[in-house]
């Protein structure tokens, strides 16, 4: 036992008394030898403990560090925000405050906000109808279901160029409606791909067992499915809506003075007056707000929204 | 099995009309917005459009496409944009694999790393590019005066062409890695436990059963997840307009931001559009193939 336990304190003891114990207990040889398998599947187990956490926790400071480091430059005062090497300077919100008193930035998040929740509010309806009758009927096969998917995948800068010329002789450049028409070719086909999921599976059962007792497929639709599908299309509606909120080619090209959405009055913020890094980083804590906060309501939706619905 | 009813159609054609009803205006809205412009696309690609001249009187075929491809900068910008991709998804795909074989493996924390994981990925890229640009600021950023404090001399993160490709693809990789990592972790969340029982019984090692069970079974969502990820890294271009706007030189000059800049700095819409409509063929038969891969696994 004393050898046992001392194996444990030094490495270089430890090979010693393992030869005193081998020499020694020759009859309970069997015995150290299990001892010695399972310290090695002790030394194992931690080891496959220590290894996972050790990778994460780096990886979430990785993370974590940088966005905590923005927060105090937004807390911090303009000049000490500067200082290298930091100094902690008097947390105070008064950048929070001077960006929305001294700046426009209640105009870039109004416009952002409206343009998000219009585009929303509109592509979810037209892609729920979509999205149903792909799940249901299967309506327009295959093709119709590529078409959806590449409508998604397009690169925002192959659209923007006939979109600012079709805008321009339409007059919708530099408005709040042309940029929501915009941002309707990325939440249209990101949501009506992201809801088939939502529609197949028991709730299909469901409706089936109405149809049965004598309901109409647009009363199954309404009474059944709908809600069963709520917290789901909700979900969808919310991953649509931080998808045009984040968005930033079609605002760069398509807004002016007066609608331009956050991220390009972020952007463009750092030409004003030299940069201005306490007041840029509370601007931007501001922008990420939305999303955090939504963020731990998302996360059973999330793998769902970003695999397109390949992955459950 | 066709049942007449009231209005002469079958069962199944009452269905069919259904769908089609749903369809319709969902359909007609993706008609004007997305496939009407793409049309447009390729129309303006065949005139001389030109922002000092922004009309379609003059038609010129194929000459838009003929001085794209004759276009000095552009191989260079399809070669970075190469280069950007592949290493952002390789990187990407080794981290994110040691991530998610490691959440899947603690049960303590792991809704708290998870959500940390989660976070780059809702937030603006905008925000990134700026967040990053900050923090590697040669003479005022923390990240230099960090490593200075180990004996480093400061580095110019967005001053140097070497140094400046590899900054925006890392600062890609910390926004964009959870994606894989998240992917990879569904993925191996819903793989069987059967064989790796029956490995164990026959006595494998941990390295052996990852390689003889885990990466075959996980070959669909591996590949579903690079495919993505491609696609989507061939996008890029917030990033690059806040970070460097192309530079160094043409050190980050990816394909998107180079035909932003032809159009709105070049003025040159027309051939901006050529090369928008090979853009448009490259995305359109990745897109393809993963879609036929993602079916072919139903």
């Amino acid at each position: 036992m004393r050898a046992w336990m001392s194996r444990d304190t030094g490495k270089r003891g430890g090979c010693r008394e393992r030869s005193f114990c081998a020499r020694v207990d020759v009859d309970e040889g069997m015995t150290a030898n299990s001892r010695g398998t399972m310290r090695k599947r002790g030394r194992l187990k931690f080891l496959s403990w220590l290894l996972p956490h050790g990778i994460l926790v780096v990886f979430s400071a990785v993370i974590v560090l940088p966005l905590l480091w923005l927060l105090r430059v937004a807390l911090t005062d303009k000049k000490t925000a500067y200082k290298i090497p930091p100094e902690w300077g008097q947390a105070s919100f008064d950048n929070f405050v001077e960006i929305f008193t001294g700046y426009p930035f209640f105009s870039y998040f109004l416009n952002s906000a409206t343009v998000a929740l219009g585009a929303t509010v509109i592509a979810l309806p037209l892609a729920v109808g979509l999205a149903y009758a792909f799940a249901r009927y299967n309506t327009g096969g295959l093709p119709l279901r590529l078409f959806v998917l590449s409508s998604q995948m397009l690169p925002p800068v192959i659209l923007v160029l006939p979109l600012f010329t079709l805008f321009l002789k339409a007059s919708l450049i530099n408005t709040l409606p042309g940029l929501i028409l915009a941002h309707m070719t990325l939440s249209l086909p990101f949501l009506a791909w992201l809801l088939v999921a939502f529609f197949d599976g028991e709730v299909a059962t469901l409706e089936q067992a109405a149809r049965t007792d004598g309901a109409t497929r647009f009363q199954a639709l309404v009474r059944i499915t709908l809600p069963v599908a709520a917290p789901g299309i909700l979900a969808a509606g919310l991953l649509a809506f931080l998808l045009s909120w984040n968005e930033f080619l079609y605002a760069l090209i398509l807004s002016g003075p007066h609608t331009n959405t956050l991220p390009v009055g972020l952007s463009s913020f750092q030409t004003h007056r030299g940069v201005d890094i306490a007041l840029l980083s509370a601007a931007t804590i501001c922008a990420i707000l939305p999303a955090m906060v939504l963020l731990p309501f998302l996360r059973r939706y999330l793998i769902k929204g970003l695999s397109l619905g390949a992955l459950k | 099995m066709s049942v007449a009813t009231a209005d002469g159609l079958t069962l199944a054609g009452r269905d069919r009309r259904f769908g089609l009803l749903l369809t319709a205006p969902g359909l007609l809205s993706l008609l004007i917005v997305i496939t009407f412009p793409l049309f447009f696309t390729l129309y303006t690609s065949v005139h001389d459009y030109t922002l000092l001249t922004p009309n379609y009187d003059t038609f010129v075929g194929t000459e838009n496409y003929q001085e794209a491809l004759d276009e000095e900068y552009l191989p260079g910008s399809l070669w970075v944009t190469t280069k950007f991709v592949l290493a952002s998804i390789v990187i990407e795909f080794i981290i994110g694999f040691a991530v998610a074989l490691s959440l899947h493996a603690t049960r303590r924390f792991g809704s708290i790393y998870y959500l940390i994981l989660l976070a780059p990925l809702l937030i603006n890229p905008v925000v990134v590019g700026l967040l990053w640009r900050m923090l590697l600021h040669s003479e005022l950023g923390i990240v230099n005066y960090t490593i200075g404090l180990v004996g480093i001399s400061p580095v110019s993160w967005l001053g140097d062409a070497d140094v400046a490709f590899w900054t925006v693809v890392l600062t890609d990789i910390w926004h964009q890695v959870s994606f894989m990592a998240i992917l990879l972790v569904a993925g191996l969340a819903a793989l069987p436990r059967e064989p790796y029982e029956a490995a164990r019984m026959d006595g494998a090692s941990t390295i052996r059963c990852f390689i003889h069970i885990t990466l075959p079974l996980m070959r669909p969502v591996i590949a579903v997840a690079i495919l993505l990820r491609l696609i989507f890294a061939i996008k890029t271009f917030d990033i690059i307009f806040i970070m460097t706007k192309g530079g160094p030189g043409t050190a980050t000059d990816l394909i998107s931001y180079y035909i932003y800049r032809a159009a709105f700095f070049g003025l040159d819409v027309g051939r901006a559009s050529a090369m928008a409509a090979g853009l448009l063929v490259i995305i359109l038969a990745l897109t393809a193939y993963l879609y036929r891969y993602m079916n072919s696994l139903k």
